[in-house]
């Protein structure tokens, strides 16, 4: 199975958009997963199948800071790729660890994409340490040329990585009980380290252990019953 | 002191949304903080191009900040350039806003308030809520505070001018991020048994277990957090390579 030009074109267009919201236009944060990959989803008509990705990318996702010169996953077109891949195949713990799995190849593969666009952009902005005179449309050119480029670049990743996925779309048909049982497992490890490291990696010490204690009892009891 | 406007004031803001169009590593946000100064200098040197242009080349130099906060040094630069003060005294006034505003913000939206929205949007669809609900959910809460930020931030700036440093020192802002760290755990610990059912939901295991496997594995992680973060992402990119070979070899 493969995209047709208009839906590969819409989840382009869709990547160069929440890919300038990561870090070049506004930040409200629709470019993480949690927004990202059901939205792309509901491009394709399944926007739980892109949730069900964009669940467990978030989770992997959300202890990387963009604070000074981090270099944090490019989660736009990583949540698009790994959304599509998701939303075309036949369901299963499979599918979503093979989506997921190329999304975070995309993601990686996004960052170094904008380390690059950085260096690009330093000496497209850059003004030299005599801090010489600037007209104003001169820096508004140079400025909005480099939003640009990384709408370029974003738009550019999600068609590449929609093309390389395309092998992928026919999504994981095995019956096999133990691929299954395996890829949930495989699925529950991930999201558990994950959602742990998440929670450390913003706050620690014995308050934190038992205030989030307190919420797994509470919530367990609950998921247990409504099981 | 001249009054800013609030016409001129929102077209402060809204450029403070692009601020960060030419992140580089060399000057950071420095050009754009001269694209969005350009509103506010355009008007102080009316007719007076030269005067522009040179004010323009030293706000295009160096600069960081958290990006929410970026309002605070749009308008404090602003307001002292009125005055009329030392191009010098600015340069060293802006360097020393770096710091603050970035930990500052950092701690309060990276750290705290970020987190906190995802996990409670994660958990709402853990729970049962529609998708967009908790897309939903998360965006127009997590947005909230940023906008105020914002806002507030361009406030702070113009009404105290170079003094807007002890003012942040004095804000309750610093507090928040240790007030946010209570329910940020509560709705992490929430969230592990329905995500850990939902995602797992494909094996008939006894959802006791599932939920103990999972909390294992978020011991581990709160043990050594960054290397079992990327052991997670790890995991995923050779899980999946290993099921598409499976899927192409074996089965």
């Amino acid at each position: 199975m493969t995209l047709d030009t208009t839906s590969l074109l819409s989840l382009a267009l869709l990547g160069g958009v929440l890919g300038l919201d990561t870090v070049s236009c506004l930040q409200a944060m629709v470019s993480r997963p949690l927004v990202a990959a059901p939205i792309a989803g509901y491009l394709l008509g399944d926007p739980m199948a892109g949730m069900s990705a964009g669940v467990l990318l978030e989770l992997v996702s959300l202890n990387q800071l963009p604070i000074g010169a981090n270099k944090t996953w490019d989660t736009a077109p990583a949540s698009i790729a790994a959304a599509a891949v998701v939303a075309h195949s036949s369901g299963g713990a499979a599918s979503l660890v093979i989506s997921v799995g190329f999304g975070v190849l995309v993601g990686w593969i996004g960052s170094w994409t904008v380390h690059l666009m950085r260096h690009w952009t330093a000496r497209l902005v850059a003004v030299d340490e005599s801090q010489r005179p600037l007209a104003a449309s001169s820096l508004s050119a140079r400025h909005l040329t480099a939003m640009t480029v990384d709408f370029a670049r974003a738009a550019g990743l999600t068609l590449t990585a929609l093309l390389v996925a395309a092998p992928l779309y026919s999504g994981f048909e095995s019956s096999d009980a133990a691929a299954g049982v395996a890829a949930s497992l495989l699925v529950v490890i991930c999201a558990g380290l994950a959602l742990g490291s998440d929670v450390r990696m913003m706050a620690k010490g014995r308050t934190v252990v038992i205030a989030f204690t307190a919420g797994l009892l509470a919530s367990a009891v609950l998921s247990l019953w409504l099981v | 002191m001249a009054r800013l406007g609030r016409r001129l004031g929102l077209r402060l803001v809204f450029r403070s949304f692009l601020i960060q169009g030419s992140w580089n590593y060399r000057t950071m946000q420095g050009a754009g903080l001269g694209f969005s100064l350009i509103p506010y200098l355009s008007r102080l040197h009316r007719g007076k191009r030269d005067a522009l242009n040179e004010s323009l080349g030293r706000h295009s130099g160096f600069f960081n900040a958290n990006p929410y906060l970026s309002t605070v040094a749009i308008s404090a630069v602003a307001r002292m350039e009125n005055e009329g003060t030392d191009p010098e005294e600015i340069e060293r006034f802006k360097r020393a806003l770096v710091s603050p505003l970035g930990s500052l913000g950092d701690r309060l939206v990276w750290a705290r308030w970020r987190p906190l929205c995802s996990l409670l949007g994660l958990l709402l669809f853990g729970l049962g809520a529609p998708w967009w609900v908790a897309s939903g959910v998360f965006v127009v809460l997590y947005n909230a505070i940023p906008l105020w930020l914002r806002v507030w931030g361009l406030r702070l700036g113009w009404r105290r001018g170079r003094d807007v440093g002890r003012a942040l020192m004095a804000s309750p802002l610093r507090r928040l991020p240790d007030r946010l760290t209570i329910p940020l755990a509560i709705i992490g610990g929430a969230l592990l048994p329905p995500v850990a059912l939902a995602l797992g939901g494909a094996s008939s295991a006894d959802p006791i277990l599932v939920i103990g496997v999972a909390l294992a594995f978020v011991v581990l992680g709160y043990w050594r957090p960054a290397l079992m973060g990327r052991l997670a992402a790890l995991g995923l990119l050779v899980g999946s390579l290993v099921f598409v070979v499976l899927e192409n070899m074996v089965w």
